[in-house]
Parts: structure tokens; sequence; C-alpha cells
């Protein structure tokens, strides 16, 4: 049998919430309960959720950036520690949701995507790297030695993706990577999304609250609510034929445009 | 905009005014209208004269004088204790703030301790030990805001470790070093000058008051605190005598936290960051 | 006489236009929608209407409500309109609301300023608007703190509070953009219904297009700073006139296609 490439077997996480928030003695918060995923090389996986889901404690998971309070994350049969795991961040990488706070506004955009390169000990011409990557997100190699507040949103967004891609992952985490953007910079982002997903054969895991943007990347979707998945499968199926209610309020939810001509 | 401005003119004010007592410290060094030790019994109590251009105290010792040598003393307080301050504090913050949960409640413990601690305290403790000197006066006002310092550095730290950018540092397998050498450090900078002329116009004042109580710079040297505590007696009789190093400290004390406070309005990002 | 009139509305900050020359009306109990990306101007607008631009900024124009002109009206003067005569929702409650304060005496506060009603009886009509904007247990929701609620009870407060004097306006900014899906659809139909039931006029101001053109039936497109087209959501969407409405219903259309599966990337 084919082992996945990234799975999350038994994987929970429970916080423990400040004393007093909710009345006597401790409180804790489900953020994740009991979570099983198995992701395959070249999968697109979309996950979609509402707020409190748990979608972003589980991108943490996976990325080992948080432990859990039980189960594990394996990535090519190795399980997941706490610590710098170059051997992870190598081939997994994360696109966050907004760039003005995900690049370091004291750094230049050199610098910012020279940094998964020198802190992985990847071995190459850095600096030939960098320009290579910013061809390929669309900037000008003269955006090197600009700091992120000269951009835009949708250029900042651009250097996030360099980032990630510079040590040249096998797979790509996006954390509602087009949420915090311009709605006519979206299709953009989105676009050059798909484009180097394809061109790379990277495997994709695109969390978004918009199911649009699931769709037109994603081949499979798992729905969560409160910390568990309620349904998953074939993107096209499960919003063509949603199963569970909340799929249904999901969809129903979506306004939808008047008719063109 | 007009923050921005305002914060210029505050950050201009500020830089004549510390460089001034620059100024002054620099001539102490090439010429001062008289020998600010030397005693004339026939000019006592002299007031405003070309001999005296700000007056004689009860020795008959000129005020300019040493008025331009006092300006030793309160730099060198001021440079000595904010070396101590900052890198005590400053690398006391950062460390409590990448702590783990468990260490770090008793380091908050431990600064939140030594800032109740009185400053004047430690001084008279240290006096009491070494014998009154400027080191011990330094030694005081270091440590003492040392304890402030690092509680706003933990603090304006441990927003920077909890920002999506050290996040995103460590999924690029960043080490922990690195994080406080690129991000933390680079983005606490602001702050930290904010703090530094903090820190200057605090002990600046605190050496004058400690001098003032004799805790101080040990007489005959100058400084402006002791010429304050000796001008006291005659107040009444001979009020310029304590104006002269009150103005001196006034214009120190201002011009740092002016300093400060400009460099805040010009590196506030937020004030900065107005265009989304 | 229409109720709102905007005529060559220009805001500024130094020498930087946000606003350009905006011109635009509204009659009593209609709607219209100001759509637009960030930078367009169309929250500046909407702050100027409710006299809360900040002291830098520098405006010039006419903006007529109710017969009266309010640019150039004293602080004071405004605020006899706000949260009177004209309400707005902000898009993220958690901040419009005040933290230390039950949520009882903040829907009571406008009441009991406009229209000097006594804090019991405010108190009353205060639990009355809870009911009619749909919070379970009201009583429970007046005695609690801002933070005890979720965000889509929140966002049900400030239209509690902007509706509290039955304001002949409603201006309503990303009123639903920090909201779940699911919630953002609850809380437009709850300003849908209660828009048409106390007959107020609408201002609603959003990036979002699908949102917008099931909520208003005149749009403005804005994009930086001027006014591109202004049309009812039927002519808008059936034959757009600028380029760039064009393109802000082409990337909605994308996106639907996509979801509804007749397009897509792949």
């Amino acid at each position: 049998m084919n082992q996945p490439l990234l799975e999350a077997i038994n994987l929970s996480r429970t916080y423990k919430l400040a004393k007093g928030s909710a009345g006597k003695g401790k409180a804790f918060r489900h953020a994740l309960i009991e979570m099983n995923l198995s992701i395959n090389t070249g999968d697109r996986i979309g996950i979609v959720g509402e707020s409190g889901s748990g979608k972003t404690t589980l991108v943490r998971l996976l990325l080992g950036l948080d432990t859990p309070t039980s189960g594990s994350v394996e990535f090519k049969g190795q399980a997941l520690i706490s610590g710098k795991m170059p051997w992870l961040r190598k081939d997994v990488q994360i696109v966050f949701q907004d760039p003005r706070s995900s690049l370091d506004p004291r750094m230049k955009i050199s610098e910012i995507i020279r940094e998964p390169l020198v802190c992985l000990g990847i071995d190459e011409d850095h600096d030939a790297r960098i320009d290579e990557v910013l061809d390929s997100v669309g900037l000008e190699r003269a955006m090197r030695d600009r700091y992120p507040h000269e951009l835009s949103g949708g250029q900042r967004q651009r250097v996030a993706i360099a980032r990630a891609l510079a040590p040249r992952p096998g797979v790509l985490i996006a954390d509602e990577p087009v949420s915090a953007l311009d709605v006519l910079v979206r299709d953009q982002i989105l676009e050059l999304i798909a484009q180097l997903t394809d061109k790379l054969g990277l495997t994709l895991i695109l969390v978004s609250h918009d199911l649009s943007v699931i769709a037109r990347l994603c081949n499979r979707v798992i729905v969560m609510k409160d910390g568990a998945v309620v349904e998953s499968g074939n993107t096209r199926e499960v919003f063509d034929r949603p199963a569970h209610e909340f799929t249904r309020a999901l969809i129903g939810a979506i306004p939808r445009l008047p008719e063109s001509l | 905009m007009k923050k921005a401005m305002k914060g210029n003119i505050s950050l201009i004010t500020g830089s004549v005014m510390v460089a001034i007592t620059f100024s002054l410290l620099i001539l102490s060094f090439i010429w001062t209208p008289h020998d600010p030790l030397e005693v004339t019994p026939d000019d006592s109590f002299a007031g405003i004269s070309s001999k005296h251009f700000l007056g004689a105290d009860k020795l008959g010792r000129d005020i300019l004088s040493q008025i331009i040598v006092g300006s030793r003393v309160t730099l060198l307080v001021a440079a000595l204790a904010v070396t101590i301050a900052m890198t005590l504090g400053v690398s006391a913050g950062i460390t409590i703030a990448v702590a783990s949960r468990k260490l770090q409640a008793p380091m908050v413990y431990a600064v939140n301790i030594a800032l109740a601690f009185p400053a004047a305290l430690l001084a008279i403790i240290l006096a009491a030990v070494y014998g009154a000197s400027t080191l011990t006066a330094v030694s005081a006002i270091g440590l003492a805001t040392a304890a402030a310092v690092a509680q706003v550095t933990r603090r304006t730290a441990y927003g920077i470790l909890a920002s999506d950018y050290v996040l995103a540092a460590h999924a690029c397998g960043a080490s922990t070093w690195r994080i406080i050498r690129k991000h933390v450090m680079p983005n606490l900078r602001a702050s930290l000058l904010i703090q530094a002329s903090a820190v200057v116009s605090v002990s600046v004042l605190a050496e004058s008051s400690l001098s003032y109580l004799g805790l101080g710079t040990p007489p005959p040297a100058p400084s402006w605190g002791r010429m304050l505590a000796g001008s006291q007696q005659y107040i009444f009789v001979n009020p310029l005598l304590a104006i002269w190093p009150g103005i001196a400290i006034v214009i120190v004390v201002l011009g740092f936290n002016l300093v400060g406070d400009g460099v805040r309005e010009v590196f506030d990002p937020t004030l900065r960051r107005s265009d989304s | 006489m229409s109720l709102l009139e905007v005529h060559n509305l220009t805001i500024a900050f130094g020498d930087k236009k946000v606003v350009d020359s905006i011109s635009f009306t509204l009659e009593k109990g209609s709607r219209i929608g100001l759509i637009g990306e960030s930078g367009s101007g169309k929250s500046m607008t909407s702050l100027a209407i409710m006299g809360l631009l900040p002291d830098t900024a520098t405006v010039s124009g006419s903006i007529t409500f109710e017969g009266q002109e309010l640019i150039g009206l004293s602080d004071r003067e405004h605020s006899h309109l706000r949260g009177n005569r004209m309400g707005m929702v902000f898009q993220e409650p958690l901040t419009a609301l005040n933290p230390l304060m039950r949520i009882g005496k903040q829907i009571a506060g406008p009441l009991m300023i406009h229209k000097g009603a006594s804090l019991k009886d405010a108190l009353g009509s205060a639990l009355e608007l809870c009911t009619k904007v749909g919070l379970p247990d009201p009583d429970r929701v007046l005695r609690a703190y801002p933070h005890q609620l979720s965000g889509g009870q929140r966002q049900r407060i400030g239209l509690a509070i902007a509706l509290a004097c039955e304001p002949a306006l409603l201006i309503a900014d990303e009123p639903t953009t920090a909201l779940d899906v699911t919630v953002q659809r609850e809380v437009l139909n709850l300003i849908n219904t209660l828009v048409d039931q106390e007959g107020s006029s609408l201002v609603f101001v959003t990036h979002d297009l699908p949102v917008v053109s099931i909520m208003t039936e005149n749009i403005a497109v804005m994009q930086l700073g001027q006014i591109v087209e202004n049309a009812t959501v039927a002519s808008l969407f059936h034959a757009p006139k600028h380029e760039y409405s064009q393109r802000l219903i082409n990337a909605a259309r994308v996106a639907e296609d996509a979801f509804s599966g007749t397009g897509g990337i792949k």
C-alpha cells in the first residue's frame, strides 16, 4: 500500500482557557477533535470551514508549528516533533492570509525570500534563486531592494508565495491566501497559485472560508465544523450534492448574482 | 501628516537642547571663564557681572564655570546609566519573552520586585557599602531603571513574537537566536530608542536628586544636583543660584524627552502606514 | 426633496484627494450600494455623511440631508443627527461597541440622548429592539458585555443601536465582512427586513459585489475616489458602462461559475 505523503492520525488540540472566563475551574476549548486526514502526493485539498472550525489549528499542526494534545502528524512516515525539523520545512511551506503581517516590515524583499534558503541551508546560489522565484511569481527583480510597505497587497502576497517556493517544497499550504486582498487582485493570486501548482507539480493544501476559491483550485474538499470533519470527498460532488446539513447551509448562504442576459 | 510634522518639531527642539548640553561638555575641556573650583572670598554672592556672567556662589566660585564642568558628571551618568539599564533590561526582557511559559512566571515576578525597589534605597545601600560616588549613583540608577526597561521590552517583544512574520520565520526553519537577531531586535529598535531617551532623562534627574541628598558625586567636583543642594539655604537671598543649575537640568531632561517623543512619532508604523 | 443629496463631495488629506467630486442622491425609502476596493473612498464618503471624518480631512462640496446642509456643521450640531436621524453599522462590531459597558445601556444610550427617555423606558425599548434584531434571550443579552457575545450577535446589537431612534437613513459600512458566511446571510436578511419595516433609506458600503447586488436596487461603483458608474443593479449587470465595473462583475462571475461547476481554472 502506498504511504500517504502527509498524514494526521487521531489529531486533537485542546486549548486551556484563562481562568475565570467560563466560571470556576479550568475551561478548555477543543479546537481539533480526533482528526484523521491523509494527503497523497499531487493532491489538491481544500479545507473549508467557518471561524472556530479548527482549520487554522490543523494547518499549524501540519506544519509542526504547534504541538498536538494527542495524536500525531507524520510526513513521509516520519512523526513530527517540536523543533526546527529542516527535513519537513524543506518540503512543506506555507503562505499566510495577510501579507501585511506575514512579511517583516523591517526586512527587504530579498532578505525575506532569503530567509528559508539560509535557515534550511539550501545549497545553491541564493541570489540566483531569489531572482528565479521573483520571476516565477511575476515580480520584477528590481523589487529585491524594496520594503514590504512600498508594495501593493497583491505584490506582497506574491512575495510571500516566492518565500514559500524558494526552498523548492513539494507541498504548499495556503491559509486563506486571498481573503485579505482586494477583489480584482484575488483572481490574479489564485491564478498564480493554480499555475505554479501545475508547473511545479505541488501538493496543495488550501484553507478557505470561500467555497468558490476551493472550487477553482482543489479536486478534494474537506468541510470542517467545530474541530471535526463533517464531510469530505471530490470537490464537485460535495458542492453539487452536499450530504451534510452544514455543507448545505454554507452553500445556501452564498449570495447569488443576478442572472446575466 | 500633521502628526509626523509635530514629531519633527519635538525632534528638532529636543535635538537643539541636547546639542546645547553636548556643546557645554566639549567646552568644559577647552575653556571655562574661571577655574570652577577657584575660591575668591571677595566675589561671594556676586551678581551677574562681566566677571561672573551668571554670578558666583557663597565661596565666590564662578557659576557658569561650574555649570560647564558639571555637564561632565551629568552626561557621564546618563551615558553609563543608559548602558547599564539598556544592556541588562533588554537582555532580560527578551530572555523572558522567548522563555517557556513555566520559566516566564518566576522571571516576571523577579522583574516586578526589582521594579518596586526604589532607586534611592539602592543608592543608599551602595553608598553605605562603597562610599558615595558617581559610580555608586550610576549603578543604582542603572539597576533600578533596568527593571522598567525589561518590563517594556518584554511586552513589546512578546507582541513581535506573536506576529505572523515570526510564525512565518518558524515555518522557514529559523532558530530562536535568528528570530531574536533578525526579527525581534530590528522591530524593537524604535521602542528601544524611546526607552533610552527616557532613561537618560530619568538618570539625569536621579543623579541630581542623589547628589542633592549627598549620595552622588562627592565635592568638590561640580555637579548640577549638588549646586542645587548648596543653593537651598540662600534661595530667598539669592534665588539665581538655584535657577541656573535648575535650567541646565531642565534643558537636558526636556531635550532627551522631546527627542524620544519625536522618534516615536517618526517611527510609529501606525502613523506611517495610513494607506490602508 | 430627496432624503440625501451628495453634490461634488471632495475629501482630501493634505493634497491627497481620497474622494474626488462625487455626486449621488437617495430618495426616502430607497437604497444605494457604494462598491469599490480599498482606497476607493467608499468608507470616507459614509463617514463624511455621519460627520465622523478625522479633523485632518478637508471637505468641500455639499451633503444635504432632510434639507439640511451637513458640510460645515459643527460636531455638536452633527451629533444631534447621528444615532437619531441617521444610524450607522460598522464593520467590526467588537471595536464599535464599548467593551466596559453592558449591552443594555449601549442600546439605551441614543434613546436617552435623543429622545429624552428615562433609563427605565430606554431599557424597555432596548429589550424590544433585541427581540426585533432576533437575539435569543434578550434579558440576558442586555446584561452582557460585548466580549460575551458572538460576532453575529454583536453585529445584531450594532444594528439595534443604529435603529434605536428609527433613523431616516441607515449607513452600513461592510457590516458583514468580519462575519462567517452563514452568519453573514442571516445579518443581511435581517438588515433587509428591518430597513423595509422601518421605511428607512439605506447606504450599503462594501467591496463585495454579490452581497450588494442582493441588498440594494442602485449601485454606485467607486474607483480611486470617483464614482465611475451609478446604475440600477439590473442595468449594471446587463450592460456595465465602465470598464472597471465590467472587471468587478467578471471577477464575481468567474468565482460563481467556478463554484457552480461551469468554469474554473482547471
